[in-house]
């Protein structure tokens, strides 16, 4: 549950942060393509990379990790000498001398019964799940701009990533209804959740069309076009 | 390697950082597309060349030592050339112009100096035969040439005599200035023929009116001041030339076919001379009937006279050598050689020899030397000269006689046969080498397919639909199971062949290539060139070596004979032979026969001919098969008869179902007609159309339809917009070229008409208003390219007509003539080329994915490479977000030549008549062969080789980071399991 929450302040930071922190490469493509294009702007880029370098959520999201790998690492252990109570923690290093029996724990136990805020709180972790997809679609679109109708290989990966994805999400749909399953409005939730998937892939096919990949026209069907049959044999020339 | 969308990318690339930069853009497009000459080290691995000179008129050897290597020829090609006679090469080569402007009229050696008299006595030329550079070159009177020769100013050689219709005139042999020269008198009535020089103080001029009298003048060697002059009666002499010598101490030996007699007259005689003469009967000599005797004799020396030995020749195969007997007037028989087909006179040193062919059985010829003195035959000097069963019979013969150590008479000779092939021969009857001179005028040719290998055949055969019906299932079984050991068998011997060969030094390796050994290779890249020759020889040449693997010399073919040469079945279909058909149509009489040969082993094919009792104007072959597979050949006589080979049951009921959609054209160039004609079931034929082009205005010139090998893979192009603007692809169209027979430059025109063969509509016309000819031109797919001389700016001139339908298609299914209600779209554009071309000709590939190229024949030699792409009526003026979208170059009116679209880099090939190509394996690669004087053959890729590794891939590098790779994962998936059990045991 900790980590969820500590998910949920990180949803609070710029979409785009999510992007850079999900796959670290796009940043370095976002720097080639538009040195590349000099289509944008300087100070957009100097935004960009402001916003880039401000992010804490790398580094966040690693010291978490560390901490759980930490804490797999020893499931449980006894500590019965109090000289290496010390260095623990915080926590034991303030009780002092004090011993304490087994099992005892100064913290109050957390109240496990259901109340009304852990309630909204599953709801709206659960429409958070659910507008996810929409919510990338305004990145999405950002990202379309930026990386025009050229074809060439950062393009086409980042094509591929917009449509790859929203059908990743659509196939595990059963996954994310299993996690909205707490939820009161749970069709809802899916319906939202796959028309936003939807919409990514649209917007997908859409920049496939403006990209020229999509075989819309005659000339994509040019190849497969058989050449006609003769009807008449002729031959003959110069009289020899 | 990379793929063709890829090359397409990077162009486009280019194209967007350079459009600003017009030329740059050309440059680099050009450079991307077309960077396909050839690196050093590939001179040669997939060309080769061969050089000819063509049939050789005189023939001369350089001195008369043993160790001499040269040899020099003239030909009727213009040509005057040197050979190593140790190996038949080429030493260097003088290729003059064509027609009589450059006519070999005579070669003289003397020495260091080869005199020839060049364009019908126009010039007078010395060679330095060392290095074959020219010393001097004299131009001489007008006048048509009679005769030359040496003339001697006590004992050495320092003038030669030129003899034209009405002048003599005398040239330093040093530096061709002229000593003097003289009209000969009355030279209106007397035909003079003959000089004679026999190292005297005059030079004798012979002249005859013929039946009537025979002239002599002598004229003085220092001023050119008549001396004498002699009229002597001769009633029964026509002419000098053909019937008179002159021997011994200038004695004029005359032989009359009438009277069957020899007739003597002493040429410097003082007093007026009389003939005397001496009746072959009295020798005892017999003339074949019909035969017209001819003498021949021999002058060694300039300085010095004739020799009083000559020969008769009595018959086709009858000579006798003949001595003149001290007193001048009578005739004694050295020696009667019956049979011999030819006789020549040696001179080495002090003697001299006769050379003399006699038949010896069915395979060779004999020669012998026989002394002139007494007759007698030299011991030891026979010489055998191998006959092929379809060559030519000798007909000329050189020898080039020396002393030995042992002060014997050795000698080496060249034989030239009817089919223009030369033979050098050693002692004791080796032959050192043949050239085939029937190859420096081939007519036309085709590529044919090698077969499979014998086991690959065998399999093809086995597993047929035959097999499959007559066997079992059993049988079957056993077959594969038999046939799968005979192909381990024959993999198991290349592996010995090629670990036996690895073991021999390289040089030893030789891959002989012989006709046994033949078969396809994997790409089909090797195949038969089948070349015709104007001579009626005909040729198997494999395309990877250049070795000639057949000949065949067809005897009584006319040498204006038109040809045509017909595949007929290719060698797809095993076990029946492929079979080639070469059309021979006779120009006098217009009767044609047919030759029919397998064209991989050059046999004649023995199959019942049809007769052709009437002239036959033009054959069509069919796609229609009989049941061994052969197309079927029409042939149309001059009555619109047709003719069907083969003409079996099954062809003519096929013919008679398929009748109505049987159309064929012919067109008439001096009548300017072109007419249409439709098959009937009976195989007469009804005209069906008529174009009259009248030939007060203009003439046709040429007509060319497509090829019908040829496929288009796309049936359009894509635009700017993506839209596709379809091809018209008419397979019945023809190009018809005419020329103005007006050849004023203001008013010359060149005309190309776009004809329907079937049902003659004029579908375009162009017409090119102060241009001339040679209109040199291609037809294919849906465009039409052709050159010809822009009067007016005086430029070679390019133009070429693209057709399209639109961007609809009218039927995609079917095309038919005759239901083509829309004419085409026509797009012409014209660019400047700075050369005059020879011949052009289109690649040609496998499937027409491959982009093309137009193969230009250079007068220099070149044959330049260019791309259709540059020949394109949709180059825009402006440059636009469209037509940069479609690669299109933007126009420019001058077409870049340049060095690296040659492909035959230095290789020269003289005087190109015409450029074959064909279709190879490999759809990236078209086979070139491009001939005239010169046979070069070569492979072209017009879009790079997409679809082969490149010559220079580093298989070992590839290979070691491969395993390299391989062995580092297994090294270190064992690391990470040791890993993960320590982790797992702490």
């Amino acid at each position: 549950m900790s980590d969820r929450i500590v998910d949920g302040v990180r949803k609070h930071t710029p979409s785009i942060l999510l992007f850079f922190d999900e796959s670290p490469f796009s940043l370095l493509w976002l720097w080639l393509s538009t040195e590349k294009r000099k289509q944008i702007k300087s100070e957009k880029i100097g935004i960009i990379l402001y916003i880039a370098m401000a992010s804490p959520g790398g580094q966040g999201g690693g010291a978490v990790s560390t901490r759980g790998a930490g804490a797999r690492r020893m499931k449980w252990a006894l500590e019965l000498s109090l000289g290496n109570a010390r260095g623990r923690g915080d926590r034991q290093s303030n009780q002092g001398d004090v011993m304490y029996p087994i099992g005892y724990s100064d913290k109050p136990v957390p109240d496990t019964s259901i109340q009304e805020t852990d309630k909204n709180l599953v709801e709206k972790r659960c429409w958070d799940v659910a507008l996810g997809p929409l919510k990338q679609i305004p990145m999405n679109l950002f990202i379309m701009y930026m990386s025009g109708n050229t074809i060439s290989i950062f393009p086409i990966m980042m094509v591929c990533m917009m449509a790859w994805r929203p059908i990743q999400a659509l196939m595990s749909m059963s996954a994310t209804f299993k996690l909205l399953e707490n939820s009161n409005q749970q069709w809802l939730q899916g319906l939202v959740y796959s028309v936003g998937n939807l919409l990514g892939s649209a917007l997908a096919i859409y920049k496939c069309q403006s990209m020229g990949l999509l075989p819309t026209h005659s000339s994509d069907w040019l190849a497969f076009i058989e050449p006609p049959q003769r009807m008449e044999i002729m031959g003959g020339g110069m009289v020899l | 390697m990379y793929p063709p969308s890829l090359v397409v990318t990077f162009t486009k690339k280019s194209s967007v950082k350079m459009a600003k930069l017009t030329s740059l853009f050309v440059i680099s497009l050009s450079f991307f597309c077309i960077s396909e000459a050839v690196f050093e080290d590939q001179v040669g691995k997939f060309d080769w060349r061969q050089q000819y000179v063509g049939k050789t008129l005189f023939a001369h050897f350089e001195s008369n030592t043993q160790s001499s290597k040269k040899m020099f020829v003239a030909t009727d090609k213009n040509i005057f050339a040197s050979f190593n006679s140790r190996t038949g090469d080429l030493l260097w080569r003088h290729v003059d112009k064509t027609g009589p402007e450059g006519s070999i009229d005579i070669l003289l050696l003397h020495g260091q100096d080869a005199l020839m008299v060049v364009g019908d006595g126009r010039l007078l030329r010395s060679w330095d035969t060392n290095i074959g550079g020219l010393n001097w070159e004299a131009v001489l009177d007008t006048g048509s040439f009679q005769a030359a020769c040496f003339v001697a100013i006590q004992d050495t050689v320092k003038l030669v005599a030129v003899l034209k219709k009405a002048a003599l005139s005398l040239h330093y042999l040093s530096n061709g200035h002229q000593k003097w020269v003289e009209n000969l008198p009355d030279s209106d009535a007397v035909q003079y023929q003959a000089v004679y020089s026999g190292g005297e103080e005059e030079v004798y001029v012979l002249g005859v009116v013929p039946n009537s009298h025979l002239t002599i003048i002598a004229y003085s060697l220092e001023d050119g001041e008549i001396i004498k002059q002699r009229s002597v009666e001769a009633s029964w002499l026509s002419s000098v030339e053909s019937s008179c010598v002159v021997v011994g101490q200038g004695v004029l030996m005359c032989v009359d076919p009438a009277t069957l007699a020899l007739y003597t007259l002493p040429i410097q005689a003082e007093e007026t001379p009389e003939f005397s003469q001496i009746l072959l009967q009295s020798l005892d000599l017999e003339v074949s009937p019909g035969f017209q005797p001819v003498l021949v004799s021999s002058q060694p020396h300039p300085a010095r006279s004739p020799l009083s030995e000559f020969f008769l020749q009595l018959g086709p195969d009858h000579h006798v050598l003949l001595q003149l007997n001290a007193d001048g007037y009578t005739i004694a028989p050295l020696r009667d050689f019956q049979p011999a087909f030819l006789v020549s006179f040696a001179t080495t040193g002090k003697k001299t020899v006769a050379a003399v062919m006699t038949p010896k059985n069915e395979t060779a010829c004999a020669i012998n030397l026989f002394s002139v003195d007494s007759g007698r035959r030299l011991l030891d000097t026979t010489v055998l000269f191998p006959l092929e069963l379809n060559g030519g019979k000798p007909h000329a013969l050189y020898v080039h006689a020396f002393l030995k150590k042992d002060d014997s008479v050795g000698y080496r000779v060249l034989v030239q046969t009817q089919d223009h092939a030369l033979t050098f021969i050693q002692q004791p009857g080796r032959v050192v080498w043949t050239r085939e001179e029937a190859l420096a005028d081939v007519v036309t040719m085709e590529m044919v397919d090698l077969p499979l290998t014998g086991t690959q055949a065998e399999l093809e055969g086995e597993f047929g639909k035959k097999a499959a019906i007559q066997d079992g299932l059993f049988p079957m079984v056993l077959k594969r199971l038999s046939s799968q050991v005979t192909l381990l068998q024959a993999w198991l011997a290349h592996l010995w062949k090629l670990f036996y060969e690895a073991r021999k030094p390289r040089g030893q390796v030789k891959n002989e290539v012989t006709i046994e050994t033949l078969s396809r290779d994997e790409f089909n890249l090797q195949k038969m060139m089948v070349m015709v020759t104007a001579s009626g020889k005909l040729f198997g040449i494999d395309s990877k070596s250049g070795s000639i693997l057949w000949k065949h010399y067809l005897e009584n073919v006319q040498p204006n004979a038109a040809f045509k040469l017909i595949v007929q079945r290719t060698t797809a279909h095993f076990p029946h032979p492929p079979q080639c058909t070469l059309l021979i149509k006779d120009k006098d009489t217009g009767l044609a026969t047919l030759h029919v040969f397998n064209p991989i082993f050059g046999r004649k094919s023995h199959i019942a001919l049809p007769a052709l009792p009437r002239p036959i104007l033009q054959s069509l072959l069919l796609p229609v098969i009989d049941q061994d597979y052969a197309k079927v050949l029409l042939l149309v006589d001059d009555q619109y008869k047709v003719t069907a080979f083969p003409s079996t049951k099954n062809v003519l009921q096929q013919l008679q179902e398929m009748a109505s959609s049987i159309f064929f054209y012919l067109i008439r160039s001096d009548q300017g007609n072109l007419s249409g004609f439709r098959l009937r079931k009976d195989l007469s034929t009804e005209r069906i159309w008529e174009v009259v082009l009248p030939t007060e205005v203009q003439k046709i010139v040429a007509v060319k339809g497509k090829r019908p090998n040829e496929h288009v893979h796309s049936q359009g192009r894509v635009m700017g917009d993506r839209s596709v603007l379809y091809k018209y692809l008419n397979p019945n169209l023809l190009a018809v070229v005419t020329e103005s027979t007006d050849t004023h430059p203001e008013r010359a025109f060149v005309g190309v008409f776009l004809v329907d063969g079937v049902t003659g509509r004029i579908i375009h016309e162009a017409v090119q208003r102060k241009a001339r000819g040679p209109v040199h031109f291609v037809h294919s797919e849906n465009w039409v390219v052709y050159e010809y001389w822009n009067t007016k700016s005086r430029r070679n001139e390019f133009s070429v007509l693209e057709l399209f339908e639109g961007t609809e298609l009218y039927n995609s299914t079917v095309f038919s003539s005759l239901d083509r209600p829309h004419l085409p779209q026509v797009l012409q554009q014209t660019y400047i080329f700075p050369s005059p071309i020879t011949t052009m000709e289109a690649t040609l590939t496998e499937k027409g994915i491959t982009s093309r190229h137009l193969l230009v024949g250079l007068p220099s030699g070149a044959i330049l490479s260019l791309p259709k792409m540059f020949l394109d009526p949709r180059r825009p003026e402006v440059v636009t977000e469209h037509s940069r979208e479609e690669n299109l170059i933007p126009y420019a009116p001058e077409m870049p030549i340049r060095t690296e679209w040659f492909i035959n880099y230095n290789q020269t090939v003289a005087r190109v008549k015409g450029i074959y190509t064909a279709p190879s394996g490999l759809e990236s690669t078209c086979l070139v062969v491009a001939y005239g004087l010169d046979i070069y053959q070569t492979r072209v890729y017009p879009s790079k080789q997409f679809d082969v590794l490149k010559d220079d891939y580093d298989y070992v590098l590839i290979s070691s980071v491969l395993f390299a790779l391989f062995f580092a994962t297994m090294i270190s998936k064992r690391l990470a399991q040791v890993k993960l059990l320590n982790r797992a045991w702490r």
